[in-house]
């Protein structure tokens, strides 16, 4: 289980439920009572390590801005998938090489944990009750992993409910971990799907520190499954390296041996994209990285990608190989373009919409007439 | 390969370093390395001499390559293909843009690749100085720009007229087939 070396409340919040959780089951670490804005504050050393270190500092404080924004993947010249995000955590006990958070939350890297989840409760149900004839995805999975700590501050009890209760939004809870206990104590009514984010063994046990392994990832996606929820899978980061072929494949395999794929909610691919900025984080915090050794350039949105034709080229086998497997679940890519979506699936969406509703209507017991992408023989040679 | 004692290795690489005004981020990821393959970087730049952004890169692919191929710096810059670009005739430069092009060569073989198809699809269309054919940025997006000069009519005409033959024969075909082709 996670271990932090120190937990820091902010003054006020001392007695939040999830607060009181965490120092039941962590009674031995040293606690401080601070500010609100301790961190700006704080002249320590920074260390070799800061972010490395945020990760292990704990503190629980209220969220002051709104919860639910617009997933970033909204960026001009990419096909959107129309997603909502929430965030209960902000950073990740884990530590993937390629995180995009050691670059985004570099000037703020501690641990926080937001003490008021009733308001985020508020806040998506001002959105999501006042318009019933619109469906919603929305995910607690974009500035941590949403089930890693779970065990310690208990989240999932205050979320999955409040879901389940709700017929035009689905919850994603989107995880590396197997921290799936607690789910298998609540009911989703189908309104909850646990993902995981895959990637074949050997990359997720060299770049993905902290994880879950690969086949204990899985094994928590057929309890979760058969305890009723619908599962999801992430291929997201997709990455090349000389065995990617031989690894996907084996990987795809495995994951459709291990659990239902007629309750599997969506699969998605989407290749590695790194920043600039985040590519020298990696460099400095993971030298022996195999991650930025392939054929990447830079794209028009600033990020670093396999090369076009390559890309393509992994996603379209990846597609069809999927496609012989679950030739029913919805499938579709993260943060690519309309060119890249053309020649995997012969067609790029209309609009956002268009992905959005072949996703979420299946999912929400409307079977839409969309989906996301075309059947393997549909796709383009 | 010959290699330096230690000492007065590093006291070559600082010097180097002075003398090109490297900045202190990419010595410290030089002198990193072990010993072996911050030789073998010293040997390849008394040829090139260059400064920051080349070393950068070199340092970058270098890295690159070692990773992907589990192999040492010391051992890249031994392979044959490499020392026949140090051996480049002419200036420094041309040694240096040979083995920038040998190296990237070995860092995205299948990008280097896809250039060389492409440039040859363009050879064989033949189409002289009336129309240039341009891609995105390293072929990133789907839109081939065909441009058409011409003084007169005549020109027009015939330009277009060995467009279309060249639609006719399959040759442009080719080129988009290229676009795709790893
Ligand atoms: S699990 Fe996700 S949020 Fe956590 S370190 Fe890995 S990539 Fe980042």
């Amino acid at each position: 289980m996670y271990q932090p070396t120190e937990i820091l409340i902010e003054r006020g919040e001392e007695e939040a439920p999830v607060v009181q959780r965490a120092l039941a089951r962590l009674p031995e670490l040293p606690v401080r009572i601070v500010e609100k804005d301790w961190e700006q504050e704080d002249t320590r050393p920074a260390g070799m390590d800061p972010f490395g270190a945020g990760k292990r500092r704990l503190f629980f404080t209220r969220q002051r801005a709104r919860f639910l924004e617009h997933c970033p993947a909204g960026t001009p010249g990419l096909v959107c998938c129309n997603y909502l995000i929430v965030s209960l955590i902000s950073n990740c006990p884990m530590d993937c090489s390629y995180c995009f958070l050691q670059d985004y939350l570099a000037n703020n890297p501690t641990l926080k944990v937001f003490t008021n989840s009733d308001d985020l409760l508020d806040e998506v149900a001002q959105v999501v009750d006042r318009q019933p004839w619109r469906q919603f995805r929305i995910g607690t999975g974009e500035l941590s992993d949403s089930l890693a700590l779970d065990a310690l501050l208990g989240f999932s009890a205050d979320l999955v409910p409040f879901f389940a209760a709700r017929k035009n939004v689905l919850l994603e809870l989107k995880t590396k971990s197997d921290c799936i206990d607690n789910l298998l104590r609540l009911e989703s009514h189908g309104r909850v799907v646990v993902s995981w984010s895959l990637t074949p063994p050997a990359i997720a046990d060299a770049e993905e520190h902290g994880t879950a392994p690969f086949a204990e990832r899985l094994r928590a996606a057929r309890r979760v499954q058969q305890a009723g929820y619908k599962i999801g899978f992430h291929f997201d980061p997709l990455i090349e390296y000389p065995r990617w072929e031989t690894d996907y494949r084996q990987a795809l395999e495995q994951v459709f041996t291990s659990v239902d794929p007629r309750r599997v909610a969506w699969v998605s691919f989407g290749s590695l994209r790194i920043t600039p900025p985040l590519r020298k984080v990696i460099r400095q915090r993971f030298p022996q990285t195999r991650l930025l050794s392939g054929e990447q350039v830079l794209c028009d949105d600033g990020k670093w990608r396999t090369f076009q034709a390559l890309r393509v080229k992994m996603y379209r086998t990846l597609i069809t190989q999927l496609n012989r497997l679950a030739p029913t679940v919805p499938v579709y890519m993260c943060m690519e373009t309309a060119p890249v979506w053309q020649k995997v699936f012969g067609r790029a969406p209309g609009c956002d919409k268009d992905v959005a509703r072949s996703l979420t209507a299946p999912n929400l017991g409307q079977e839409g007439t969309h989906r996301a992408g075309r059947r393997a023989e549909q796709l383009t040679a | 390969m010959a290699t330096l004692n230690e000492q007065a290795q590093a006291q070559q690489i600082e010097v180097y370093a002075q003398r090109k005004r490297l900045s202190s981020i990419t010595l410290a990821r030089w002198q990193a390395w072990p010993g072996t393959d911050q030789a073998a970087l010293f040997f390849l730049l008394q040829d090139l001499q260059c400064g920051e952004n080349h070393l950068k890169d070199l340092l970058n692919w270098l890295e690159e390559i070692a990773a992907r191929d589990e192999r040492t710096i010391a051992d890249i810059l031994e392979r044959r293909e490499l020392r026949r670009a140090r051996a480049t005739p002419g200036s420094r430069n041309d040694k240096l843009k040979a083995v920038k092009v040998v190296l990237r060569k070995i860092r995205y073989p299948r990008l280097t690749r896809l250039e060389e198809n492409v440039r040859q699809a363009l050879k064989a269309l033949d189409l002289g100085r009336t129309v240039q054919v341009s891609f995105p940025s390293d072929f990133e997006g789907d839109e081939v720009t065909a441009t058409l000069t011409a003084r007169n009519v005549h020109e027009l005409q015939d330009g277009l007229s060995q467009l279309q033959q060249r639609l006719d024969d399959g040759r442009f075909q080719r080129v988009f087939d290229a676009l795709d082709d790893v």
